[in-house]
């Protein structure tokens, strides 16, 4: 698994087969049974991690301290001076829209206030390495859209960002790149566009006037992958015209949509996770 | 970055966060509050002067006993404070003892008391009443003069102490057990306050934002430290706010040692609270929730306990066996060793080892927590088993330090 700086990489896989454990390693947290973490070409040292931001999965900050003045005494733990972890915490909380309650301690902050002071966290010594568990769940998509825009700026900024999720949609709009981990192995890696390409096949989504979805069954040339509300969702086969296809769709009924797409990640995903 | 650096950072938000919170700022003030009157009220009370009788004589015999009951109370030291009236009837005594203004009235009949006859006064009135007939008896029977004198007073008798015990030493052995006491509560309570504050870490889940910054044995060191530094000021201000207090008051006669044994409660206090400190954080490691601490931090408790008790025992058999084991087992020797000192019983070779075996269970100790610390911080559910916590390969503790 590679992650390169100025881009964001998604990490996926079912539950159990190694994302903590992997992000933890990265960290420092837990120890390999093999293989190893390199910084810019070299082993990672205790200097590089301290460096880098992490949001664990447990979400965690000391319940009756300030977030301000957690988010200065995890900078100075990073190797900050006192006057330049003051100055990197107020401008990380202002930009994440914490800056009038920064001074409260955290117990007394809203879920998504406490989210924001966890991200301020991993953010506040502007890291070359973003490191994040599960950043997005529990979020309503208001919450998700504005994560996804600061997770945007850091990319801007240059920083590689290695994030987890289960919203495969997510991530496949998100992410630069993606890495499919099944049972502690890469199943698949590579920038989204190419891991949806893998397996050479295209699908076609077709939708009919009424919302009818048995004209599909027993078709030449394709197969019924599955439905997404009116529309079918077909596996083009080898040699097969997409033409014909829609030829038979129109002898079905009015079309109304017709597209020919690339599989999504959440189809990928299920094909190459183990069940 | 440096490792004092960590270490230091670490035990400033301790020191900081801690001595902002009510917990610290209550329990303070209460045992500030216990130290005053300690030092206060033995004067306060002492004041209050010994109770004093107040002992009317009426009747046919009123002029004996009053000469007689001075007498008698001189024997016991109580002279001072018997008071004797003579008044004129049974019904004036009546009234006076009712009143208050008596303790008893003593006349031809039985002895007049407003509920009951305390024992001292009680005796002093039989003595004095034994006296006055012996004195009638023997002037009737014609005995006199020097037979007589010799009679009704003789030379009392004298006391010879095989183990004397001088009044310097009660306030010596004193002084050292209100030490002691205060030794303890220092290590239990700063040693717990360690423990819950490696859970509230792991509750709190950021243990693991802080494993990813320094590695275990360096957060538990600043904790540790951070901690120790606050039950270290907070012991130095009792004891200079208890002296103080009780010299101004002048409430306690000070003891010449009362200094030497002050250092040494503050000196064993560092020994035992960076060994004991160890031990409550692999209580508090073991625990994921604050509520699992107490059954985690039970051993230890008991331990403590136990090894107060024996310390406080030996205040009466300094030189028995129980004492001079544990002057070398770490867990009791910082409790026992101002007390055995005290007395006199230990030389400085047997102190000497004695510091030596609690450094050495330090350094174990030591060890033992960040190995426990390391592998446990980031198993946050359901309390650990000891050995599993030893076995786990895990986290920071392992890690090799690529520090600089």
């Amino acid at each position: 698994m590679e992650v390169a700086p100025g881009r964001i990489h998604g990490f996926v896989g079912r539950n159990g087969a190694g994302k903590t454990t992997t992000m933890r390693i990265i960290l420092g947290l837990a120890e390999p049974d093999g293989g190893e973490v390199r910084w810019h070409d070299r082993p990672v040292t205790a200097a590089d991690r301290r460096s880098f931001g992490y949001m664990p999965e447990e979400r965690g900050l000391y319940p009756k301290m300030s977030a301000r003045s957690q988010v200065v005494y995890f900078a100075r733990l990073s190797g900050f001076s006192s006057a330049a972890a003051a100055s990197a915490a107020d401008t990380t909380l202002d930009a994440i829209g914490l800056a009038e309650r920064k001074s409260e301690p955290v117990e007394r902050l809203s879920l998504g206030n406490q989210q924001r002071a966890q991200l301020a966290a991993a953010l506040v010594t502007s890291p070359e390495l973003l490191v994040l568990d599960e950043p997005f769940s529990g979020l309503d998509p208001v919450g998700v859209d504005a994560l996804a825009e600061v997770l945007q700026a850091q990319v801007a900024r240059g920083t590689a960002v290695v994030y987890s999720s289960h919203q495969l949609d997510l991530v496949e709009r998100l992410s630069d790149e993606v890495t499919i981990i099944d049972q502690g192995r890469v199943v698949a890696a590579g920038t989204v566009g190419a891991v949806r390409r893998r397996r050479g096949v295209d699908q076609l989504r077709i939708a009919l006037d009424g919302g009818s979805t048995a004209w599909a069954e027993g078709l030449e040339g394709a197969r019924v992958v599955g439905r997404d509300g009116d529309e079918v969702v077909l596996e083009l086969l080898p040699g097969a015209d997409d033409q014909a296809l829609l030829d038979a769709a129109r002898r079905a009924g009015r079309v109304t949509s017709f597209r020919r797409v690339l599989p999504s990640l959440t189809d990928l995903f299920r094909e190459v996770v183990s069940r | 970055m440096t490792r004092l650096r960590l270490i230091r950072l670490v035990a400033r938000r301790e020191i900081l966060e801690r001595g902002r919170s009510k917990a610290f700022l209550i329990s303070s003030g209460v045992s500030l509050a216990f130290i005053l009157a300690a030092a206060i009220l033995p004067g306060v009370l002492s004041n209050d002067d010994p109770t004093t009788y107040d002992v009317g004589v009426f009747g046919s015999r009123s002029a004996p006993l009053a000469a007689r009951l001075p007498e008698v109370a001189r024997l016991t030291g109580d002279e001072a404070n018997v008071k004797i009236r003579t008044i004129g009837d049974e019904a004036e005594a009546r009234r006076l003892v009712g009143s208050g203004d008596l303790d008893a009235a003593v006349g031809d009949g039985p002895v007049i008391v407003d509920r009951r006859l305390g024992d001292r006064l009680g005796l002093l009135l039989q003595e004095a009443n034994r006296q006055v007939v012996v004195e009638a008896e023997l002037t009737g029977a014609g005995v006199g003069g020097e037979v007589a004198g010799r009679v009704l007073q003789p030379a009392p008798l004298e006391v010879l102490p095989l183990d004397p015990q001088s009044e310097g030493e009660l306030q010596r052995r004193a002084l050292v057990t209100i030490g002691t006491v205060l030794l303890y509560g220092q290590l239990l309570g700063f040693g717990y306050w360690v423990a819950s504050g490696v859970v509230e870490e792991k509750a709190s889940r950021v243990v693991e934002i802080l494993l990813a910054k320094a590695p275990a044995s360096q957060l538990l060191a600043g904790k540790v430290i951070g901690i120790g530094l606050m039950g270290l000021a907070q012991l130095v201000a009792f004891v200079i706010v208890g002296l103080t207090t009780a010299s101004v008051a002048g409430s306690v006669d000070l003891p010449p040692e009362t200094i030497s044994v002050a250092i040494q409660v503050v000196g064993w206090f560092v020994l035992g609270f960076a060994f004991y400190s160890c031990l409550f954080a692999v209580g508090g490691a073991l625990a994921s929730r604050v509520e699992e601490l107490q059954s985690t931090t039970t051993p230890i408790t008991l331990i403590a306990m136990a090894s107060f008790f024996v310390a406080i025992g030996s205040g009466d058999d300094p030189s028995g066996p129980v004492a001079r084991i544990a002057t070398f087992v770490p867990f009791s020797a910082p409790l026992i060793l101002p007390i055995r000192i005290a007395a006199g019983e230990v030389g400085p070779g047997t102190i000497a080892l004695s510091v030596a075996i609690v450094l050495a269970s330090i350094l174990g100790a030591i060890a033992l927590a960040a190995r426990v610390y390391g592998n446990g911080a980031l198993q946050l559910r359901g309390p650990l088993k000891l050995r599993h916590a030893l076995r786990a390969r895990n986290a920071g503790a392992a890690a090799p330090s690529t520090e600089t």
